[in-house]
């Protein structure tokens, strides 16, 4: 399957519609014969043709693999609302100021993914949309310590209901949850199962420690049973303090989150991951 | 140990990695066994299995952590793990003075925790012999009441959320976020209060707490009664819980049991009633029983006892004297040397404290006795026979508090 460099060819728009398949098939031709060149791709096996499991003794009706050359292509979206300023915009290496922005009149705005406007190629990072659409459907993990998961339910429930933010269903299981609330004194012996939930839980996660005691100990701080503070066995990105904290202040805390994932959209890959109990606890 | 043996780390301490067969780390704790009852539940007979309910379930009401031993989808045994929410609250007590016992006490029944406040205070009050002025002990009653309540309330809601059911939890909710908010006007903490002191309560009412109490009062039975709609009819609700987990009296009594589960078996026992404290004496009020001793009636109980605090709080209103909310007492607060037995009717139960002085400012002993670790005895007899999913609907109804059950 070939395709085209989008960035640097935009589509032929003046082809005649009459075009003969055999003008077509040269072209085909002559960019195999062009990749071909290339040392890679003269190494590389032929594509293999993979036959749909359904549909086994007709081969013409066969799912083609997709080659990791094509999965690298950009998303091309069919332009229908507007031309180009200048015919060389994409081959020209030109700033996208000069092009389809100005257009449209918006100079202001630059080419990223708050860009809702229609665009022929959106040149963004998943990562930048995915934060976005995280930040935004929170799954905070039902995992209750002691006293701080009362008002965690109270802030979950009707008088309080977080649910208007859009941090709603509390997950019971940790494979499921985005957000750690870890809401309540964390003893020693808690210790091991809550890093054993954190580290269940599925990459993009967050913590956060909700009371007193989760961020230092509290008022059990001098006690030979407690951890003093949750950020010695794992990362904590938002604290609540208070003992416990009303609902409205864990709330408040969520939409801190909230803010925080969005400050760091993108930089996800940049966080530490793997384990986090660090050595020598 | 054998070659499929994987390194994993330990449950009960984070710095100990410990060989053990990856297919049954879960459950089987990595150290030998330690007594012949240990050595019996973890060895399987055949088409036996062992599961973890906990230490994180929503079921288990905080972190408690029980080793399931299935067959199918019967439960054959358990064996519940407890000290997860141990945090040394009756050694922290011990080195602070008198006063601190009270902030530390709050959050062991963190659900109803003007109750487990009250066991330091009323202690050292029994130690000092010391007269507390009426009002403050119609003050009390007050907030006993309203958090018995609201405790309630908790309970219908957290019963339904363990069978399954979302919607009654957020009824619950309403009330409790109600009265809550009614104790936050007058204490200045939704859950935590430290509203108590020795001699008396920290402030006298104010208008905020009364006009929401005025409010409350107003439909309090009525909300009551639709809340109970919700499950009373309900055919689901109620095929899973009558008849299930069925108590006797002589089990009930073998196990030091008080409170609902005991009451829903038939007997009368209310410390209220039986040793009275406090100006109970002065309220009329019945004490509620049911006699069949199943969840079911353990709900049912619940509700009953609701609206016979609502009664109580009703009668305090009216008879509330005036006068002062403390007694005079130093600041410094030095009993004499002796013990003291003290006991209330929480939520829960019996509620106890057994204090030893020594003459300083600190309390040489302050030991709680806390009704849900008695109560939660009974999931060992009940659960047995039953299915793993009926173990929730058991152990919801015995409404057992973490809190209190490890201190």
């Amino acid at each position: 399957m070939a395709m085209r460099d989008a960035r640097r060819e935009p589509p032929d728009r003046d082809r005649q519609p009459g075009a003969t398949d055999s003008q077509h098939g040269q072209q085909v031709e002559a960019e195999r014969d062009r990749n071909a060149t290339l040392p890679a791709e003269r190494d590389r096996a032929p594509e293999r043709i993979q036959m749909a499991s359904d549909q086994p003794s007709h081969p013409e009706g066969a799912l083609q693999a997709a080659s990791p050359s094509d999965v690298a292509e950009p998303i091309v979206v069919e332009n229908t609302l507007w031309t180009a300023a200048s015919p060389n915009a994409y081959g020209g290496n030109q700033p996208a100021s000069i092009t389809h922005l100005r257009e449209l009149d918006v100079e202001d705005k630059s080419d990223n993914a708050r860009w809702s406007g229609a665009l022929e190629i959106i040149p963004t990072k998943a990562d930048y949309v995915l934060d976005l659409i995280r930040a935004n459907s929170l799954w905070p993990l039902l995992s209750g310590l002691a006293c701080c998961a009362i008002e965690m339910m109270s802030a979950a429930t009707s008088r309080n209901d977080m649910d208007r933010f859009g941090m709603f269903p509390f997950r019971a299981s940790p494979r499921q949850a985005d957000v750690l609330i870890v809401a309540g004194t964390l003893t020693t012996k808690m210790a091991g199962p809550l890093v054993r939930l954190w580290e269940q839980m599925p990459e993009p996660k967050w913590c956060v420690a909700m009371g007193d005691c989760t961020c230092s100990g509290g008022r059990y701080k001098r006690s030979y049973a407690v951890v003093e503070g949750i950020d010695r066995i794992m990362p904590v990105d938002v604290y609540v303090p208070g003992c416990p904290p009303r609902p409205e202040g864990l709330i408040y805390g969520m939409l801190k989150l909230q803010q925080l994932i969005i400050e760091r959209r993108g930089h996800w890959p940049d966080r530490q991951v793997g384990p986090s109990v660090p050595a020598g606890v | 140990m054998t070659a499929d043996a994987t390194r994993i780390r330990s449950l009960d301490d984070p710095t100990l990695f410990v060989d053990t067969p990856a297919t049954i780390y879960d459950a089987v704790p990595p150290y030998p066994p330690r007594s012949e009852r240990e050595a019996e539940f973890y060895h399987l007979r055949d088409g036996e299995l062992l599961i973890n309910l906990g230490p994180q379930h929503p079921s288990t009401h905080g972190v408690l952590r029980v080793v399931l031993k299935i067959d199918g989808e019967r439960v054959v045994d358990l064996d519940p793990v407890l000290g997860y929410l141990h945090r040394g609250v009756e050694k922290i007590c011990e080195n602070g003075d008198w006063h601190h016992a009270i902030s530390n006490c709050d959050p062991l029944e963190y659900v109803a925790s003007m109750f487990s406040e009250a066991m330091p205070v009323l202690a050292c009050e029994k130690l000092l012999d010391l007269e507390v002025p009426r009002r403050a002990e119609y003050i009390r009653v007050l907030a006993w009441e309203l958090n018995r309540i609201a405790s309630h309330a908790l309970f219908v809601g957290w019963l339904a959320l363990d069978l399954g059911g979302l919607t009654p939890i957020l009824y619950s909710f309403i009330e409790r976020d109600e009265i809550v908010e009614m104790l936050a006007a007058l204490t200045g903490q939704r859950l935590l209060f430290n509203y108590l002191r020795i001699g008396g309560v920290n402030g006298d009412l104010n208008h905020e707490f009364m006009s929401r109490l005025g409010d409350w009062m107003s439909h309090a039975a009525e909300q009551l009664d639709n809340n109970q709609k919700l499950l009373n009819e309900n055919e689901i609700f109620v095929r899973r819980t009558k008849g299930l987990g069925t108590l006797d009296r002589e089990t009930a009594l073998r196990l030091c049991m008080t409170g609902p589960p005991l009451r829903a078996t038939g007997i009368p026992y209310d410390v209220r009633r039986a040793h009275p404290y406090s100006v109970y004496p002065e309220l009329e009020f019945r004490i509620p029983t049911r006699e069949e001793g199943d969840s079911y009636a353990r709900y049912q109980l619940h509700l009953d006892e609701a609206r016979e605090s609502i009664h109580i709080i009703d009668q305090v209103l009216h008879q509330m004297p005036d006068g002062p909310v403390m007694a005079q007492i130093p600041r410094l607060i030095r009993p004499r040397p002796g013990r003291a037995w003290i006991a209330i009717e929480s939520p829960r139960g019996q509620y106890g404290c057994f204090a030893i002085s020594d003459g300083s400012d600190q309390p040489f002993r302050l030991r709680i006795r806390d009704p849900s670790y008695f109560n939660l005895q009974a999931v060992g007899v009940l659960t047995p026979g039953n299915l793993i999913a009926d173990t929730m609907a058991i152990m919801a109804s015995l409404d057992p508090i973490m809190g209190g059950i490890d201190k």
